[in-house]
């Protein structure tokens, strides 16, 4: 009983405390906000960097591929460029269309590689089917 | 709705004006995305790019939000851009399953088609060894109603003295149907050889014995030929009295003895060691 009164006693207290918290965790959101803008977008660079750097590994000599892998290095020229402005979402735009772009590449790259080595099986497979027909023709 | 008038009634326009000259239309990205990102959401082969597919989808809805609620141009287009290009990145993959499937597909055809071609060659030789096992079979077969003896020298058939008239050369008409089987069983095979031995018994000079003989192989020869039987595949000679197969005391031992021989061969080596 003692103890509850105490407490009565304290709640205009705890109201002026409430809401001097949640005015600095605003603050303190907006302030993290902003730097986490700027750390994202150098992050997404950064990755798309990496990506664009792989796309041109697996691309090597291969034609497939490098016009998009040359619109991927674009963007990612584009990004780091906005990164430099400050523009944190220019640079996540820039980098998100450059991974993008990258990824692009490398399926360009892989499908046209399938598509010649089905093509190759195919036609051999096409030869092979001529050269048994001729050596062993369909008896009765 | 005046709105919406206006609206549909700038969009033709803008249709009209992007048809006539070389400009993009200022939605051609979005138009692009709500094309392309169907097409591949409904493509059988979507699993390979659930990813991709998923991120297009999100992109195109974005930016059809931003256009309904008539957002920045840039943003449209940033969000439709991206929709394409997941769009392609999905429509790649799909093209490279669809590859690998053509490739794993050929491939165990071509497994296919090689044993298929193994089997059937080994078909064929089973075939002729079969074959050329049921002609000697049936060389045996035939030859074998006729009385017919395996021995080393090969099948040996023998004409007895009744088949031809007495004391002469002449076959008897009896002697057709023998002759006949001889012949089909000859002609059926080139590689087959027959040698035909005439016998006597020992009543009478050598000398008309040994002609005989020899006049009844030759006949023997001659009815073979009348039917068709190569001459390359014929040797006739005559033995005369000197290869009894009977003892010539009693009548019936000189009736076996007066005989004509026919011994078959169908040894394809002997026959290439024949020719010099």
């Amino acid at each position: 009983m003692k103890y509850r009164m105490k407490y009565r006693a304290t709640r205009p207290v705890r109201n002026a405390v409430a809401l001097a918290l949640g005015v600095s965790i605003l603050f303190g959101s907006l302030s993290a906000y902003g730097s986490n803008a700027s750390d994202l977008a150098k992050e997404r660079v950064a990755q798309s960097d990496t990506s664009v750097e792989q796309a041109r590994q697996t691309l090597g000599k291969s034609e497939h591929g490098t016009v998009e892998l040359q619109q991927a290095r674009d963007k990612l020229d584009a990004a780091k460029s906005a990164l430099a402005k400050k523009d944190w979402k220019g640079a996540e735009r820039a980098a998100a269309q450059a991974h993008l772009f990258a990824e692009l590449a490398v399926a360009k790259s892989q499908s046209a590689d399938a598509r010649k080595s089905a093509d190759e099986v195919l036609a051999s497979l096409e030869t092979l089917r001529q050269e048994t027909e001729r050596n062993t023709p369909t008896q009765r | 709705m005046k709105l919406n008038k206006r609206v549909v009634l700038s969009v033709a326009i803008a249709a009209i004006l992007s048809a006539c000259s070389a400009a993009p239309p200022r939605n051609e990205s979005l138009e692009t995305a709500r094309a392309m990102v169907p097409q591949v959401e409904q493509s059988p082969r979507a699993g390979v790019a659930a990813m991709d597919i998923s991120n297009a989808r999100k992109s195109l809805e974005a930016a059809n939000r931003l256009a309904e609620a008539k957002g920045k141009q840039a943003d449209i287009e940033y969000e439709a851009n991206n929709a394409v290009t997941s769009a392609q990145i999905a429509n790649e993959k799909i093209l490279t399953a669809q590859a690998n499937e053509q490739i794993a597909n050929g491939t165990a055809q071509r497994q296919a088609v090689l044993l298929q071609a193994r089997e059937r060659e080994s078909q064929r030789s089973a075939d002729q060894a079969s074959a050329s096992a049921q002609r000697v079979d049936s060389l045996e077969a035939q030859l074998a109603d006729l009385k017919v003896q395996k021995t080393e020298r090969g099948l040996v058939l023998t004409l007895g003295d009744v088949l031809f008239d007495t004391g002469q050369a002449t076959l008897k008409s009896g002697a057709y149907g023998t002759l006949d089987r001889l012949a089909t069983a000859l002609r059926d095979k080139s590689g087959r050889k027959v040698l035909i031995e005439g016998h006597t018994d020992n009543v009478g000079s050598d000398e008309s014995n040994q002609g005989l003989s020899e006049r009844r192989a030759q006949s023997v020869q001659s009815a073979l030929m009348q039917r068709d039987v190569a001459r390359s595949q014929i040797t006739a000679m005559g033995k005369g009295e000197n290869f009894p197969i009977a003892s010539n005391d009693s009548a019936d031992g000189r009736q076996s003895n007066r005989r004509v021989e026919l011994i078959f061969t169908e040894d394809q080596t002997r026959v290439a060691a024949d020719q010099p």
